[in-house]
């Protein structure tokens, strides 16, 4: 049952919650200093992109594009990888890595389409893992948990296709 | 171990699952089963973890053993530290009288019912919180008008959500309104029709909104009797709800009449036809409420603009009827805060003294604390009566108008003494410093005040070192100086305070929480004999006072009226021809807490350094880039933050962080003279009746760092 991971531009309100969510799950030891006089502070498996405000007349073009792997089908990363440090997992179709294989030469970066591969202070690779043992429980990952918006969604992908449709129809009905 | 408990991040109350193995928190989520927050929880919150066993926090009482400021301390027992500060208020006391104390705290993280019971019980006036810009005019307003605390009523509970949202001056994606949590209003926005947001910049919902409207900075007053203007002389009001519950609608309509749209247009710098849309869609499509934010009321003109706001939604019929504005129906424990916090009464004498009493009314009245402008002044001065003083949670050098000036009030108290978490600037000009205990290390009741929900604050791990909750600070203090007043432990407290609703704390703390909701919230009290005997509102004439008995009785204007900044393009051109930029000091990060969290590493990381929003034309002018350091100058001094080009707003505006202070730079002041706006904010007019101070309409010039002219 292949999942993904929605994030919902039209919805997110960049509040920054689901970033430090995904720390308290996956970066377990606090680094005790802060920026800006130490870095790093553990990579950002997610990465919120802000486009605008651009103005046009009465109207405002702005929205927050919240980021993580993508955990492609057919992904660019996994065939590039030197080491086959990237796998797929089973169950949910969800991108992995295996740190011990993992080299740091960032091969996976310069052909990963959307920037999603961020490396740790060893400068290997860490990756969103959808918070799969969270899923194994039947629990929402850390990040969509924590979104007051509900711009975060796991789903099948015809959940969430089926979401977007009734969206769509909803707008128009509104309007 | 998964212990359940309360955020107190902020003044929210989110519900709270933690992991702890070993006696260390390795997990931290919010508990789906709360039924405020519903599982959701902020960056804030969440970054609690990185709290605990954070190696900056205070770990041990400390007595300062060189000069003030010196930042030499020596190691001292509890014992010592609280004998030590119980006889220094007990002699100001005996020699002066209660007001010489004065108690302070910030921004109300679950400890106000302490503060305030503390100041009572010791019988001063002079409690110090920053309550008079945020939150306090909001609800002394609501009081007299309304008779009580109004919410908005998100939650559908009424068969029917909010048709139309105004968002005035308020982010409600990014915070709380006092316990009403941002995932219930976005909710709400999933269902509404319409969302007016009046903000003089782009926020993160304005591509969201059906109608902006953003006026200049501190005319809020203007649009709100402009909107009031359009929907009389439309008659689009609520002509019976007026007609059966309203006090002085005739008196407000030729009010009214003074701010036609085409003025207001040249106060606010919005087009008229918004004014009137917006107008016309708030009176049409109902049920709808109005969030109310804090910049309102940090403007010096802040009584009679929430005055004009809330009065738009009495004349509409949005009070009390499901998805408008409502009184909640509070949990079985009843509203803790004032039967715990304040039932014990100050003396009229001590009432009429405390330091602003003479001033601003209707806050300084016994209920909302003294005014902490005139406070440190007067300390300055030379000439208070405030001797002593005690801090909870409270820095002051960050909070207050003028930081100069509150630092050299700060240096002639007689003794002063700060419970933090961290050495905060204000900490390290004290006499004896003690340790505070992090919402994870204590039990407590979390209440939201006025709410429907109070919710279990329950200790997950030990706090480092001696550090305590300021409960028991507060009850070890109360102990010492007013002992009839306090409790032999924390547990006889807490059951005292839940004692209305017949459980004790062991059983609330296991059942975690009791809230008023679905069904057990009744609207349209007003025609039952709720609020008062024979229906109708609780205020001095039994209806909504659109002209407001209990101001007049104060003194002050019954009707709500527009004036302009004490400093602006059209008070003072002159001054403007030097300073030709309006300087807005609410610029707010959804991580960050006024002050608080610049020592959380995850959260510094999200942004390091203050930014202050410069528009790109504006920018251009001053050969000013994206990153560059800036200074920000007004009549008072100057203090630099990175400027961020943000076209999305009006290019004469600047927008400017609050609270900025560097943990990790030098103490004593830890950089807090360097980018805090305070330093350059105005302690020198007030609004009449609240003592607000200016912090949301100033006049500032830029310029580059090292381009001093």
């Amino acid at each position: 049952m292949r999942k993904v991971l929605f994030f919902d531009k039209d919805k997110c309100i960049s509040c920054y919650a689901c970033v430090i969510a995904c720390k308290v799950k996956n970066d377990s030891v606090p680094i005790p200093v802060c920026p800006p006089e130490a870095e790093p502070y553990g990579p950002d498996r997610i990465n919120i992109f802000q486009y605008g405000p651009v103005m046009d007349g009465d109207r405002v073009n702005q929205f927050f594009q919240p980021a993580s792997c993508r955990h492609c089908a057919d992904a660019p990363c996994i065939k590039n990888c030197p080491e086959s440090a990237i796998y797929k997992d089973t169950q949910f179709n969800i991108t992995l890595v295996d740190r011990t294989r993992c080299i740091g030469c960032q091969t996976c970066l310069q052909v990963c389409p959307f920037g999603a591969p961020a490396f740790d202070e060893m400068g290997k690779l860490t990756l969103c893992n959808m918070c799969i043992d969270r899923l194994k429980q039947e629990l929402k990952t850390a990040c969509e948990a924590a979104c007051p918006a509900g711009a975060i969604k796991t789903g099948t992908d015809k959940e969430i296709s089926i979401m977007q449709g009734r969206k769509v129809i909803e707008k128009i009905g509104k309007a | 171990m998964i212990i359940k408990s309360t955020c107190k991040s902020c003044h929210g109350g989110c519900g709270v699952l933690i992991t702890v193995e070993n006696g260390l928190i390795t997990y931290i989520e919010g508990d789906p089963d709360h039924p405020n927050s519903h599982g959701t929880m902020c960056a804030k919150g969440l970054a609690s973890i990185q709290h605990v066993n954070n190696p900056n926090r205070l770990k041990y009482p400390l007595k300062r053993s060189g000069k003030k400021g010196e930042g030499k301390w020596k190691r001292i027992s509890w014992e010592e530290a609280l004998e030590t500060v119980s006889e220094k208020m007990k002699a100001a006391i005996a020699e002066f009288g209660s007001n010489a104390v004065a108690i302070g705290q910030g921004t109300t993280r679950g400890y106000t019912r302490y503060t305030t019971r503390f100041v009572n019980s010791i019988g001063s006036g002079n409690r110090l919180t920053p309550g008079y810009v945020c939150f306090l005019p909001r609800v002394f307003i609501n009081k007299a008008m309304f008779g009580g605390r109004l919410y908005s009523d998100l939650h559908g509970w009424g068969g029917e959500y909010p048709k139309t949202i105004i968002l005035w001056a308020k982010q409600a994606e990014w915070v709380n309104d006092n316990g009403e949590l941002s995932v219930n209003f976005l909710r709400a926005l999933e269902r509404a029709k319409n969302l007016i947001i009046v903000d003089p910049r782009v926020t993160a919902l304005t591509s969201r909104a059906t109608i902006w409207l953003n006026p200049r900075f501190g005319t809020d007053a203007a649009l709100a009797l402009g909107m009031l203007n359009v929907i009389i002389n439309e008659k689009l009001h609520d002509h019976e709800f007026v007609n059966d519950w309203c006090h002085g609608f005739d008196q407000l309509k030729t009010r009214a009449k003074a701010y036609p749209p085409e003025k207001v247009s040249k106060i606010t710098w919005i087009p008229e036809r918004k004014i009137i849309q917006a107008a016309q869609m708030f009176a049409r499509d109902i049920p709808g409420t109005i969030m109310i934010g804090n910049p309102v009321e940090a403007q010096t003109n802040a009584t009679q603009t929430l005055r004009a706001i809330m009065s738009l939604l009495a004349i509409t019929g949005n009070i009390e009827r499901p998805g408008s504005s409502v009184q909640w129906i509070p949990p079985p424990t009843g509203n803790i805060q004032v039967q715990f916090g304040s039932e014990i009464p100050i003396s009229a004498e001590n009432i009429k003294t405390l330091t602003g009493a003479d001033k601003y009314k209707l806050i300084c009245s016994g209920k909302g604390g003294c005014h902490p402008d005139t406070l440190f002044k007067e300390l300055k001065e030379g000439n208070t009566k405030v001797k002593v003083m005690h801090l909870a949670g409270s820095n002051p050098l960050c909070a207050y108008a003028n930081t100069r000036d509150v630092l050299a009030g700060m240096l002639k108290l007689e003794f002063l003494s700060v419970a933090d978490l961290f050495m905060s600037p204000t900490a390290e000009y004290a006499d004896i410093v003690l340790p505070v205990a992090h919402w994870l290390e204590m039990d407590d009741i979390g209440d939201m005040p006025a709410g429907f929900v109070v919710s279990a604050v329950n200790k997950a791990v030990d706090p480092p070192g001696e550090a305590w909750p300021d409960n028991k600070i507060f009850n070890e203090l109360g102990n010492r100086v007013a002992p009839q007043y306090w409790f032999k432990d924390i547990e006889a407290m807490l059951d005292y305070q839940l004692k209305k609703s017949k459980i004790t704390w062991k059983q609330f703390s296991k059942q975690g929480y009791l809230a008023s909701t679905g069904e057990e919230q009744i609207y349209y009290k007003h025609k039952t004999d709720y609020f008062r005997k024979n229906r109708g509102f609780n205020t001095n004439t039994g209806k909504i006072e659109l002209y407001s008995t209990a101001l007049k009785s104060m003194g002050y204007d019954p009707l709500p009226y527009y004036v302009e900044p004490e400093e602006s393009p059209y008070s003072t051109p002159e001054l403007y021809k030097e300073f030709p930029l309006i300087l807005s000091t609410g610029g707010r990060v959804p991580y960050y807490f006024h002050g608080q969290y610049r020592q959380i590493p995850w959260l510094r990381a999200l942004q390091p350094y203050p930014i202050v929003q410069i528009h790109p034309d504006t920018a251009k002018i001053h050969g000013i880039e994206n990153g560059d350091w800036v200074w920000i100058e007004t009549q008072r001094g100057r203090i630099k933050q990175k400027a961020k080009l943000f076209e999305g707003m009006d290019p004469r505006y600047v927008i400017a962080q609050s609270s900025w202070w560097y943990p990790e730079k030098k103490g004593p002041l830890h950089g807090v003279l360097e980018s805090n706006t305070n330093v350059i904010t105005s302690n020198e007019f007030f609004d009449p009746a609240t003592g607000a101070p200016n912090f949301r309409a100033l006049l500032c010039k830029i310029y580059k760092l090292g381009k001093d002219k």
